[in-house]
This record gives structure tokens, C-alpha cells and sequence, in this order.
């Protein structure tokens, strides 16, 4: 699958990483990899080392994670983005929503 | 077969040449030295006969000189005596006779002698056939070789090895060993390095090298990410490798910007980041190597690390560890460890490892079966000025041009599109380093036109997690009903000196939307719950100097200028949403 | 001293197998050979040629045994040590009984086989 997920030690931060192109197709594998997941996870990582490409339709499914987290007091950390996903996120503002390492 | 006769006396000659022709060869009967040198050169016996003592040239002196003219021919060189004392019959010998015949002469003796030396003689040609053969075949390979690796050059050449930040060791003809290196520069900055080690030696692992070395630069060149480069060398690598044979490798990324570097190491020994502050980090084997898995097991994932400009990473094949000593000691991945861990301040560790092996070996020059290489991290201006010194040129390349590409009905449900339009705009140099921009640009459109324009959804449905699965489900339920549509795509692209303009029109065949209710928000200003859709065009509109909705929104036209050498090669890196915002 | 036969029959009736028609050929060869050889002796010994009338006497050896005479084959190998040990003083002795085994080896081969 495109998709790994992988819990802290301490069980409290989930981290998704997407690989190749995160576009709609991916949008089923994106949301089972947090929907179903222990209620004791506070903190979500999305790693993007891997993804080579961001649609504006991944953009919205971010969305749904952050609602998902708690919406404005979620913790949502989206980090290792390449050059042009990076400037997708730039784009949308998205800086305001996540934290972008 | 051919028998030469040298005895002065008359009468042991005719016994003689009587006794072998009575055996089936061929006899030419001289009666001294001089005669038998002369006869040899024309008659080109098989055998010499030749006895000790004769007038005018005696035997050993007439041994001495046939056996010089018979040169790497084996001639087998028969002294005729009467017994007489050892020494004697060790002198024949060292003058080069092979043999002595006794007389009186014995038939059945001289039968087995003749016959055993022509066995002795035939073996000798077919070893010296083969031993030809070997050495003919031979030169041929080391010929081929040399073509091979200009082939090999021209298709892999040096890449960027040749930057200042990159140094390495590798045999001249490193390709044969299995051993290959490659580094790019990558559009828009950044540098990729591959570094790996053919299982197998010679032919094999330089036919298997060839693919990697042109995956990699054709990939690197065109702006792919390392992970998607080794995607498609273990793709191609296991379509082409027969089972039992594969390529162990090490794939860096350095960004230049990002102050990180990525890393994949499937089957080589440890790599190593060494701060500028001492501080180190192995970069383990933590994958299968390459070719082994297929497509869709693989993993491409890199590990992240933090690095800064003046940070140090090495990798090598496992030709460096197992370097022994005179002993049979091996250097060995500790011995690697060790180096590293005495580097002392300053000292780079491609100078100390190469000086510990030297030390450890006591070779003058490391052995030819091993790579070293090392990666200085550098500031990301500095590598994007040395890219601008690439031979790649804006006026190379289509300019001017005009294309229509028109989907309809099925195709719209059965096929992309993208990666066609994108191979043409790639075309254009100056796009070539923006390949990720061109394909978001490229995309949108599409996914506007095909989802909004041809099948009608509606952007709301995406406003939760139920609704984004059924807005799927819906469109790949509305996607078998769409005869009668089309989208078109019309690109065209115009250049002047260093900079180029690309227009794309993508016009559908449906009935249009109120632009105002699909278009451009920005998430900032919606709050989260409400904000979940209509960011393709959003995206669109700030990625472009110019975006046109035409007709009743089934027609958007965008304009998309470049320059190069790429005054904007910020555009990648978080400034960037600065100066949009201006 | 010499208890070698004058003759060896057995080697000469091979040697009428091996030259068929030409064993007479073979003979006649022989016996001039021989004559030539025993003048090489004679002149060796006038000279008082040691190293040539060793060489001499070794050759005419090879062809007495060879044609089967291995008397006077032994009455040469004599003659060839005293050259070798420059013993010429000794030699015409031997040269005589060389002279008188060849008459009569050459008798014995004109008449062998009649």
C-alpha cells in the first residue's frame, strides 16, 4: 500500500506516511489510517518524505484529519515535503492550519 | 608423417630411412650437419633423426640450430648413437634433443619412439591452438571492453561528479567490477547521488550498470525525487535481471534548502553523516537490494536526516571493508567505524578513511574492487550556481508551438491524460525544472474539468469524511455514464530569449458552473468544517500570471511565463508564499 | 678377449626382412663404408690423430653393430678408448686385428644367405 502507519512508543503520536503521489486515489487508504485508530493517539504526523506529488484533493483530506484531531486545538504535524509539495501547501496557506516542518 | 634422416654413415642410414618408410612416413635423408639445417627450413619435418657425429657439423651443434628454427613448433629430435658413455648421452640432451636411439637399431623401439613424440606433437599443437585461441579471444574481450566503456560513458557519463562538493574513488574500470556512480544535479537545485554494486563481475554487471545509469540521469534530469528514481531502477532491474542477480545500492538526496538530506541503503554497508560538530549517523542497510523485490513490495522510503551546509556524508561499496592487509585481515565495517570516530578537527573523513586503508592495506592505491565516495552538504545557492553552469541551454528545444489534445467519451473514464501533456511541455527546457508546477497546473484543470465540468459533482459533498468517500463513489459511478463528453486541452507555447510563456486552455464539454460559488476561496478565510473543496482553482490562479474563466465556466485559460536562468529558484522553498502574497 | 660371434645371424636375417631386395644394396654399402672408414683409421694413426681415430673407430661401431658385426663392433669400441686415452702406441695392434676381422666379416656377408 502506499500508506504506513506507525505509533509511538508511548502510543500517543500516529504517523502516516504517504507514498508517491497523494491524490484522490489514495483518499480510502488516507482516511483508514486515522478513522479507526486508539482513542489514546493525541498527536498525528503526516511524513511526506515519500510523496512525490500533492493534489488539491489531498489538500481536503488534510482537512478532514485536522477535523478529525479536534480541528482548531488538533496537532497536526506535516513534515519532510519536498520542493513542490511544499509550495502547494505554501499556496493554500496551509501553514496556518499545520505545522509544517 | 614428415621424418628428417641426418647420418654420415651410409650404410645405418639406409637401415634407417628403410625402417621408417617401411612404417608409412615421409623420409628426406642428409648425411651431416650443415645438410640437415639446410634440408629443415624447406622440408619441415615432423622429426629429426640426427646422428651425434657427423663431418662438417656434428648432431649437437646441427640440435642447436634446428631447434632455434623451429622456434614454438615442438619438432622432437632423436639422436642416433652407439651406446656409449652417460655423459655423452646427457650432452645430446642439453644441445635439445628430446630422445636417443640406440644401435643397433630396433624396430619396435623406433616404431614407439616415432609414435609416442607424434602424440607428444599433436598435443603440443592443440594446446598452442588453444593457448592462440585463449589469447586471440582475449584481446577481443579486452577490446571490447574498451568500447564498452565508452558506450558505457557516453551513456552514464560523469554526471556532476566532477563538483567541487563530491569526491570519490572508483576504478577506470570500475564498470567492469560491478561498481557504478552516478550524481545529477537536479532541477532547480539539489543533487542526487546513486551508488552501487552489480552482484557478479564483468559483462553482466556492466550490461545491468547501463539502464540504472540512463533511469537515473533521464529521471534526474526531468526533476524526479530519488524515491520515484529507485522505484523505477527496481522496476526495470527485476523485469531485466535474471533471479540470483541484483544490485545493492545507496541512493542520497541532498536538498540544499532543507538542511536534509535523504537517504536509501539496500545491501551496501553503512553510510555515514558526519557533522561538522563530529557528531555521526550511520546510514544502514534497511532495505533488500535492488531488483530483488517486486514493484508494488518495494518500498522507496528514505531516511530523513537534519544536515547542515558543511556536513560530511561517505558511502562506499563493500570493497572498501573487505580490504585486507598481507595477513588476509580484513579492514572491515569497525575499521570504519574506528576512522571515523579519530577524525580528527577539520579533517575530511574521504581523506581519512583513504589514508587508514592505505595504512592497513600497505598498498600504495586502494584495489580496484571498491568505491568510496563523499557529499559535502552545501549551501542550496551555491549547488543551484553550479547547476547554472550546465551545458543545458533555453534555446535548445521546441519554442514555438501549438497542440490540441482532445479526450472524449470512454477515454475519459479509461485513461490519463497527464503524463502525455506533461512529456510535451518537457519538451521546452525551461520547463523542464518546473515539471512539478507544470503537472499541478496540468492536473487541476483536469480534475476541475472532468468533476465539476463533465460529471457535475459538487464541490460541498467534500465537506466531511462520509461525504468525500461518496463524492468518490459518485464519481466513479458517473464516470461510465459520460457519452457525448470530451475535455480538450489546448497548449501552446511561445518563447523569447531566456524566458517562455505557456498558455493551456482546458474547455469541457458540460454545462458550466457559477464560478463564484466554485471558486477561489482560501482556507484561511474559511474556517475548518467549511473549506474542504474548491482549491484546485485557488492553486491555479497563484501559480499563474493570469487565469481566465470563459463561456458559462466550462472553458479556464491560464498563462504561465518562465525565465532562465530561473530568477525564481526560491519558487520551491517556503519564501516563496511571500512573494505571492506581495 | 673378444668371444663376440663374427656374425649375428639372427639380426642379419631381420634386417633381410626389414631391406628386402635391397639387402644387397645394403651389403655393398656396408663393406664400402667400411673400406673408407678403415683408411680414416689408417690415416688417424699415421697422423697420430688420437681425437680422430677415436671418432673414426666410434662411427665405424655404429655401423658394425648395426649391421650385425658385433665383433668387429668391439674390435672398434677398443680402438676408440685408445684414442680417447691417447693410447695411439697401442693401436696398431688392434688396427690389425680390425683389418683381418673386417676381411673375414666381409667374406661372411658376401656369402650369408647362399
Amino acid at each position: 500500500m502506499p500508506i504506513d502507519t506507525r505509533r509511538s512508543d508511548d502510543g500517543h503520536t500516529l504517523t502516516i506516511r504517504v507514498q508517491g503521489r497523494f491524490d484522490f486515489s489514495t483518499h480510502q487508504a488516507f482516511r483508514d489510517a486515522y478513522e479507526h485508530s486508539d482513542p489514546s493517539v493525541k498527536n498525528y504526523v503526516i511524513d511526506l518524505s515519500d510523496t512525490t506529488y500533492l493534489d488539491s484533493s489531498a489538500l481536503g483530506m488534510l482537512l478532514l484529519l485536522r477535523d478529525h484531531a479536534g480541528g482548531d486545538s488538533a496537532s497536526v504535524v506535516i513534515e519532510n515535503c519536498n520542493g513542490d509539495v511544499r509550495r502547494i501547501l505554501s499556496i493554500s496557506n496551509f501553514e496556518q492550519l499545520f505545522s509544517i516542518r | 608423417m614428415k621424418v628428417l634422416i641426418a647420418e654420415d654413415s651410409d650404410s645405418d642410414r639406409l637401415i634407417l630411412a628403410t625402417l621408417v618408410r617401411r612404417l608409412g612416413h615421409q623420409v628426406v635423408e642428409v648425411s651431416d650437419g650443415i645438410e640437415a639445417v639446410a634440408r629443415f627450413s624447406e622440408f619441415q619435418p615432423d622429426i629429426v633423426l640426427l646422428d651425434a657425429l657427423m663431418p662438417r657439423m656434428d648432431g649437437m651443434e646441427a640440435a642447436r640450430q634446428i631447434k632455434a628454427l623451429a622456434g614454438e613448433r615442438l619438432v622432437p629430435l632423436i639422436f642416433l648413437t652407439s651406446l656409449s658413455d652417460a655423459g655423452e648421452l646427457a650432452r645430446c640432451l642439453e644441445a635439445g634433443g628430446d630422445d636417443f636411439l640406440v644401435k643397433p637399431y630396433n624396430r619396435v623401439i623406433l616404431e614407439a619412439k616415432i609414435n609416442a613424440f607424434n602424440r607428444m606433437r599433436s598435443m603440443h599443437h592443440a594446446l598452442s591452438e588453444q593457448r592462440d585461441q585463449i589469447r586471440r579471444q582475449n584481446e577481443q574481450l579486452l577490446s571490447e571492453q574498451k568500447v564498452a566503456r565508452r558506450v558505457f560513458d557516453n551513456v552514464a557519463h560523469t554526471g556532476c561528479l566532477d563538483a567541487p562538493n563530491i569526491r570519490y574513488h572508483a576504478s577506470p574500470l570500475s564498470v567492469f567490477n560491478g561498481d557504478v556512480l552516478f550524481a545529477a544535479q537536479r532541477p532547480g537545485g539539489g543533487i542526487v547521488i546513486f551508488l552501487g554494486d552489480f552482484t557478479g563481475h564483468g559483462l553482466p554487471a556492466a550490461i545491468g550498470a547501463m539502464p540504472v545509469a540512463e533511469v537515473f540521469y533521464g529521471m534526474a534530469e526531468k526533476g524526479f525525487g530519488a524515491a520515484d528514481i529507485l522505484r523505477e531502477i527496481n522496476r526495470k532491474l527485476c523485469r531485466i535481471l535474471p533471479t540470483g542477480m541484483f544490485c545493492c545500492g545507496v541512493m542520497v538526496e541532498a536538498d540544499g534548502k532543507q538542511n536534509a538530506l535523504r537517504a536509501w541503503n539496500g545491501g551496501l554497508p553503512d553510510g555515514w553523516l558526519v557533522r561538522k560538530n563530529g557528531e555521526r549517523v550511520a546510514i544502514p542497510s534497511r532495505h533488500l537490494p535492488l531488483g530483488v523485490l517486486a514493484p508494488d513490495r518495494f518500498t522507496a522510503s528514505m531516511d530523513v536526516l537534519d544536515a547542515l551546509p558543511g556536513d560530511r556524508l561517505v558511502v562506499m561499496t563493500d570493497g572498501f571493508p573487505e580490504s585486507c592487509d598481507d595477513q588476509g585481515r580484513c579492514f572491515g565495517e569497525e575499521g570504519v567505524r574506528r576512522v571515523l570516530a579519530g577524525l580528527k578537527a577539520e579533517e575530511h573523513p574521504f581523506d581519512a578513511l583513504t589514508m587508514h586503508l592505505r595504512q592497513f592495506t600497505g598498498r600504495p592505491e586502494p584495489a580496484d574492487d571498491l568505491t568510496l565516495c563523499s557529499l559535502e552538504v552545501i549551501a542550496g545557492s551555491v549547488q543551484a550556481e553550479s547547476f547554472e553552469k550546465s551545458p543545458e541551454s533555453s534555446l535548445s528545444g521546441p519554442g514555438e508551438w501549438h497542440c490540441v489534445y482532445e479526450i472524449r467519451e470512454r477515454t475519459l473514464a479509461d485513461f490519463n491524460p497527464l503524463p502525455l501533456l506533461l512529456h510535451i511541455c518537457m519538451e521546452v527546457p525551461g520547463l523542464r525544472r518546473r515539471s512539478g508546477e507544470i503537472y499541478t497546473l496540468l492536473s487541476e484543470l483536469y480534475n476541475n474539468a472532468l468533476e465539476h465540468g463533465v460529471l457535475e459533482l459538487s464541490s460541498e459533498w467534500k465537506s466531511s469524511a462520509k461525504g468525500f468517500s461518496l463524492y468518490y463513489q459518485e464519481r466513479k459511478r458517473r464516470l461510465t455514464e459520460i457519452d457525448g463528453h470530451y475535455i480538450r486541452f489546448s497548449l501552446s507555447h511561445e518563447s523569447r530569449p531566456g524566458a517562455g510563456r505557456l498558455r493551456i486552455r482546458c474547455e469541457d464539454s458540460g454545462r458550466g458552473f457559477d464560478i463564484d460559488v466554485q471558486g477561489a476561496r482560501s482556507p484561511a478565510k474559511t474556517g475548518p468544517g467549511n473549506g474542504y473543496a474548491g482549491r484546485g482553482l485557488e492553486i491555479l490562479k497563484r501559480m499563474t500570471k493570469e487565469l481566465t474563466v470563459h463561456g458559462p465556466g466550462n472553458c479556464v485559460e491560464i498563462v504561465y511565463d518562465w525565465t532562465f536562468p530561473d530568477n525564481a529558484l526560491g519558487a520551491h522553498d517556503g519564501s516563496d508564499s511571500k512573494r505571492e502574497d506581495k | 678377449m673378444n668371444d663376440k660371434p663374427h656374425l649375428d645371424e639372427e639380426a642379419l636375417a631381420e634386417l633381410q626382412d626389414v631391406m628386402e631386395d635391397e639387402f644387397d644394396v645394403l651389403i655393398q654399402t656396408y663393406l664400402e663404408d667400411s673400406r673408407t672408414r678403415i683408411q680414416s683409421l689408417r690415416d688417424a694413426l699415421a697422423d697420430a690423430d688420437s681425437d680422430q681415430f677415436s671418432k673414426a673407430a666410434h662411427s665405424f661401431k655404429g655401423s658394425c653393430v648395426n649391421i650385425g658385426a658385433p665383433r668387429l663392433g668391439e674390435l672398434c669400441f677398443d680402438a676408440e678408448k685408445l684414442g680417447k686415452n691417447d693410447q695411439l702406441d697401442q693401436a696398431p695392434g688392434v688396427m690389425t686385428r680390425i683389418e683381418k676381422e673386417f676381411e673375414d666379416v666381409a667374406w661372411r656377408l658376401q656369402h650369408f644367405n647362399q
